[in-house]
């Protein structure tokens, strides 16, 4: 005996662990990490399957009918070896259908129907009532023969400070009822999946192993001698009970193996709870290899030691069976283990806590999808936010399923061994087998079949089942059993239609597969499946062939918007997984500029939201939820007039799609002139499907407008031959614009009233629109417009349309690289004649001068500039320089330099004033320069060395610096003149200035002070002008030299955007 | 021909799982269905602590084989991991 502050407080620790890892799991998850990512956790989280009737109820079954028990485990066993292809298949089809529990999976194999979820709900909930049940049991006399091993039946404990008095069952129920809400409602998760509660089943699974095989191990070489010394033993006191070591003996008939072989084989496929944690918590389906062998060698292990420990408990306990239930307990306290009673306490506690929190979490979810969420969208649909009102229901429905389990404990459970209230839930989900597994391999199989078969099973099972447990507990009288029902001896519940000389459990498996299976074969044979049954039977049969694509031969009329479809998300399952939904499912798909899908698409997002809402509601109801909405708002699906047949583009495109893809390919790689190919594809198109009027239209970039290139088919001169200009109120300027394509499948819902206005005196009935870009960029439209037909832009076609778009652009962009290849070479070679004619403009050497000192440079920038400058020496000593800047980079402008070149050298002479000079130059230059449409700035300066006097002017080019030595002061030489080119008659302000001694001019070109550095900032003048101050003491070239480096330095470039030139002179 | 002589061992599956249930149920567990004692143990209880682990070696190999072909998953059946795949 152990005292109850002991027990309560170990318990109350055992349960902070278990809720610390399932917590902790959770956290894990919202990290991204996934804790029960692994076979291992998968495998010991099947073991779920080994609940206390595992734990006590086989040692009982041991000592009183014998070995039978084992048919529980090997039936898995056996099962196991179908898993890969089976299990993996139906993990794989509930992945893709985000299907929440088996009642979702059979409703929506069966064309999503809400009837056949509510009928399985309805049974699941009444087959496992009595395994809840069950479980309670175990809890609570496995405590009450903890604290006092001498009870023999439930005991009402006492608080003894409150004097309240308290039942242990309805403890644990409460306990257990606390846990399911815990890990298994804490929010209503759209992908169905709870890693916290998975993580807690599979270290209750190690628990349980570890407490039992301890106990067995105490027991078989604590108290004996090993398995042999029990064997001998047994043999030798109770040679009478030898028959619990046989089969083939009264009480464990071969045909009663046989039954128990197949009804353990469907109970660990379909009971809802192993259904929820082998399919809906599975994680990956390459899991299954593994938990393949994994999960039957822990039922091995397990099993090891129950025949010794039922052995050992009926020779230490003189044959006495009362209490054989619960041997594995009773020995260790009885033997002076209570810490070892203890763990087995905890053993056995979590295998019934691992069943009731899986169980009800399935079956609630189960209760809310089918039965509940039904009668709220009937009544509360107008609601904004459902989705907390679904998880406290969910919630709710934990609490329900329990406390039922604990109703069907008080009024029936007393009376029946545990492995007795077990079987009777086996035989309820094996019910579900023919269904299922039909529903995976059979094509024919439909829902009336299913329905009637699952409804005739579930009638006979709880007729022979359930009403000999009724009698048996006392709760009805046993006339039923004795005479049959009405008196007809031949409606006997256990020897139904005079099928006598079997076992219960084999009569009742016999009797409800064979009215469930058969009326299963027999009306989905003479039914035929309906059309949204037909759709489910492919992705539940065909689930491994490849997906086709989608052929969209319905759309919907005045469909919502994106954001109507997330608002109708959040609602069920809250915001923030509706609006992260939506983002996964929107990531690569076009959206228009209004944020709205194109029409094709939104059948595609009507899906996604069914399939999304069914993560949390189950199928059926989801797609309730949507039909009813969209019919609230006038919306329906309608039939697409297919012009093509099922054709689709990427895997079966028709022989007509690919002739037409493959010409216009062959015609874009001919080679032959833009305009050919261009006629050619429209051609083909228009011919091929019948259109009225295809038109290609291309950008006309300096009038802005899409003019047309190519038409083919009717010739309208108000239509296909207009342009376009580029604005959102026409949909081929809308489509150009948007680089998205436009459809209007019908025209008489045309949002554009200046499109419909011509689209109806055409009498065109449905036109797409498709961008033609090249890299991107659109650069026209291509359009295909139909007057016999609305509703023949299919999904399939609009991607036909839109890859002939984009050889449209191939052809161009080809076109266009031809032409750029041809004026690059031509830009290239004038680049050369012009560089090479600038270069042989300029001064070869420097002129020797009396009394000053001459610099000069001239960088050519990368591509060719325009800049000059000459020093002249005239006979009578004068010393003229020129520095001037050509507008243009070209041919022209060199030639028109070279122009000037010889003019000045010819005439400079001649003019002995330097504005005089600019005004004839001016002049002379005036038509070459406008007809060139170039302009030349100059700087002219004459020097005399008699008088050191310069005179100078300029024609609009930058000033020049001068350096006083005297004054220390820098001065800008800018006399007024006007560009050369730009007026032709007109007169230069010429200015001079006596030289001094160590004075410095400075000529230079624009390129210098317009040298620019990363941030945009120019050299500038004011640089220049400090640079010529501080550096006036140096000769000229190392003058110039040193501001070419400065200027380099801070624009951090070799190279200059342009020409850079300078003439210094320094006076001497 | 790999593919070839990979296929029938891919549907052994069902041989087993028969074999299996054939040699749990009668008439083949009658042959060990005897008062007999094996090293101290009786038959029948020998027969399935023996013959229980063996089936689970074979589902063992058989994983570990499915395990090599899943390396190159068939065209028809890949290995992706489900949990990733998004709803279309």
């Amino acid at each position: 005996m152990i005292s109850l502050k002991i027990v309560a407080l170990v318990s109350l620790f055992y349960f902070g662990i278990l809720f610390g890892v399932a917590y902790y799991a959770d956290r894990q998850r919202k990290r991204g990490r996934s804790m029960i990512d692994n076979p291992s956790v998968y495998s010991l989280s099947l073991a779920v399957y080994c609940t206390s009737w595992t734990f006590y109820g086989s040692v009982g079954r041991a000592a009183t009918t014998g070995i039978d028990f084992l048919t529980i485990y090997l039936g898995p066993t056996l099962i196991a070896f179908t898993w890969w292809f089976l299990l993996r298949k139906m993990v794989r089809i509930s992945k893709e259908q985000n299907v929440t529990s088996i009642a979702d999976f059979i409703s929506s194999r069966y064309g999503k129907s809400p009837m056949l979820g509510a009928i399985v709900t309805v049974f699941a909930v009444l087959g496992i009532m009595p395994y809840i049940a069950l479980q309670l049991k175990a809890v609570a006399r496995s405590f009450d023969l903890l604290v006092n091993p001498l009870s023999t039946s439930n005991t009402l404990h006492v608080l003894p400070k409150f004097d309240l008095y308290f039942d242990s069952a309805l403890v644990a129920a409460l306990i257990l009822g606390l846990f399911g809400v815990l890990f298994g409602a804490r929010h209503l998760d759209t992908s169905g999946r709870h890693e916290g509660l998975v993580a807690a089943i599979a270290l209750e699974s190690v628990v349980k192993i570890v407490a039992f095989v301890a106990a067995g191990i105490f027991v078989t070489y604590g108290l004996f001698d090993g398995f042999t010394d029990i064997f001998h033993d047994f043999l030798v006191r109770f040679p009478e009970r030898e028959h619990l070591l046989r089969l083939g003996t009264e009480k464990n008939s071969y045909a009663h193996w046989l039954a128990m072989t197949v009804i353990s084989m469907m109970a660990v496929m379909f009971l809802p709870r192993q259904f929820h944690i082998m399919v809906i918590e599975n994680c990956r389906e390459e899991h299954i290899r593994k938990a393949m062998w994994r999960f039957p060698a822990y039922m091995f292990v397990i099993n090891l030691f129950v025949i010794p420990i039922a052995l050992a408990g009926l020779l230490l306990g003189n044959g006495d069976t009362h209490n054989a239930d619960f041997f594995v307990l009773t020995l260790p306290l009885q033997y002076g283990q209570p810490w070892l009673a203890m763990l087995v306490f905890i053993g056995g506690f979590s295998a019934s806590a691992g069943m009731v929190m899986v169980s009800s979490v399935a079956l609630s979810t189960m209760i809310l999808n089918h039965l509940v969420i039904p009668v709220i969208l009937r009544f509360q649909s107008k609601a904004q936010n459902l989705s907390i009102l679904l998880t406290n229901l969910k919630r709710a429905g934990i609490i329900v399923v329990i406390l039922l389990g604990y109703i069907y404990y008080r009024f029936l459970g007393e009376s029946a061994a545990l492995v007795n209230i077990g079987l009777i839930s086996f035989v309820a989900a094996t019910q579900f087998a023919p269904a299922v597994i039909g529903g995976l391999y059979w094509r024919q199989a439909t829902q009336r079949g299913a329905t009637i078969g699952l409804v005739l099973g579930f009638i006979v099972w709880f007729y022979t089942l359930l009403i000999p447990s009724f009698v048996q507990s006392g709760w009805i009288g046993p006339e039923i059993v004795n005479q049959g029902l009405f008196g007809l001896a031949i409606l006997r519940p256990t020897e139904l239609f005079g099928l006598s000389g079997f076992d219960i459990w084999t009569h009742a498996l016999f009797w409800t597969i064979f009215f469930n299976l058969g009326s299963y074969l027999a009306i989905s044979l003479l039914t035929s499946p309906q059309e949204a049954e037909q759709e489910q039977v492919r992705k539940f049969v065909d689930v491994y062939s490849p997906i086709p694509v989608i052929t969209e031969k319905t759309r919907i009329t005045r469909a919502p918007s994106v954001i109507e479809f997330v608002d109708l998300m959040a609602k069920f399952i809250g915001e923030k997984p509706a609006h992260s939904a939506i983002s996964d499912y929107l990531g690569d798909r076009d959206i228009d500029e209004k944020g709205s899908l194109s029409e094709n698409e939104l059948p595609k997002l009507k899906r996604f939201t069914e399939l999304t809402l069914a993560g949390s509601v189950g199928a059926a109801p989801a797609r309730i939820i949507v039909d009813n909405y969209l019919s609230a708002r006038g919306s329906h699906m309608e039939d697409v007039f297919d012009l093509f047949g099922s054709i689709n583009i990427s895997r079966t495109a028709s022989r007509e799609q690919l002739s037409v893809l493959y010409d216009a390919a062959r015609f874009v790689a001919s080679g032959n002139d833009l305009q050919s190919i261009l006629d050619d594809i429209l051609k083909i198109f228009t011919e091929q499907f019948k259109f009225d009027l295809c038109v290609i239209r291309i950008l006309d970039q300096d009038r802005q407008t899409l003019t047309v290139r190519s038409q083919s088919g009717m010739t309208s001169e108000h239509f296909g031959e207009s342009e376009r200009d580029l604005t959102l109120d026409t949909f081929i300027g809308e489509t150009f614009l948007t680089n998205t394509m436009s459809v209007v499948n019908d025209s008489d819902f045309i949002s554009k009233p200046q499109t419909a206005e011509i689209i109806r005196r055409e009498k065109i009935l449905s036109f797409a629109h498709a961008p033609i870009d090249v890299e991107g960029q659109p650069i026209g439209v291509i359009s295909a417009f139909s007057r016999t037909a609305k509703g023949i832009f299919t999904a399939e076609f609009l991607e036909l349309f839109s890859s002939l778009a984009g050889q449209v652009g191939v052809a161009f962009r080809n076109a266009e690289q031809t032409a750029d290849l041809i004026a690059a070479k031509e830009q290239q070679r004038e680049l050369e004649i012009a560089k090479n004619i600038q270069l042989s403009l300029l001064p070869t050497k420097i002129p020797e001068v009396a009394g000053i000192r001459l610099g000069g440079i001239c960088i050519p920038a990368k591509e060719v500039g325009g800049d000059y400058y000459d020093y002249l020496c005239h006979d009578n000593g004068r010393l003229d320089l020129v520095i001037a800047d050509v507008s243009g980079h070209n041919v022209g402008a060199a030639l028109i330099m070279s122009e000037a070149r010889t003019m000045i050298r010819s005439r400079s002479g001649k003019f002995s004033k330097p504005d005089e000079l600019l005004r004839e130059l001016n002049q002379f230059l005036y038509e070459d320069l406008t007809k060139a449409e170039l302009f030349i700035t100059l700087f002219y300066l004459q020097y005399q060395p008699d008088t050191r006097v310069v005179e100078y002017a300029s024609a609009g080019h930058s000033p020049t610096l001068l350096w006083q030595a005297a004054q220390s002061q820098c001065l800008r030489l800018d006399p007024e003149g006007l560009i050369v080119g730009v007026k032709k008659d007109f007169f230069y302000e010429k200015d001079s200035y006596r030289l001094a001694s160590g004075d410095v001019l400075l000529l230079y070109t624009d390129g210098l002070i317009e040298a620019e550095n990363d941030h945009n900032e120019f050299f500038g003048e004011e640089r220049l002008a400090e640079l010529l101050r501080e550096n006036h003491h140096l000769q000229p070239q190392e003058l110039i030299n040193y501001i070419v480096d400065q200027v380099r330095l801070f624009t951090g470039h070799q190279n200059f955007k342009d020409d850079v030139s300078m003439i210094v002179l320094l006076a001497e | 021909m790999r593919r070839a002589r990979k296929l029938p061992l891919k549907d052994a599956w069902a041989i087993w799982f028969l074999l299996g249930v054939v040699m749990l149920n009668y008439p083949f567990m009658d042959i060990f269905n005897k008062s007999i004692l094996i090293l101290g143990i009786p038959l029948p209880i020998l027969y399935f602590f023996i013959g229980w682990p063996i089936s689970i070696f074979v589902v063992y190999l058989f994983s570990i084989y499915l395990g090599r072909d899943s390396d190159q998953p068939p065209p028809e059946q890949d290995q992706q991991t489900i949990s990733q795949r998004k709803p279309e």
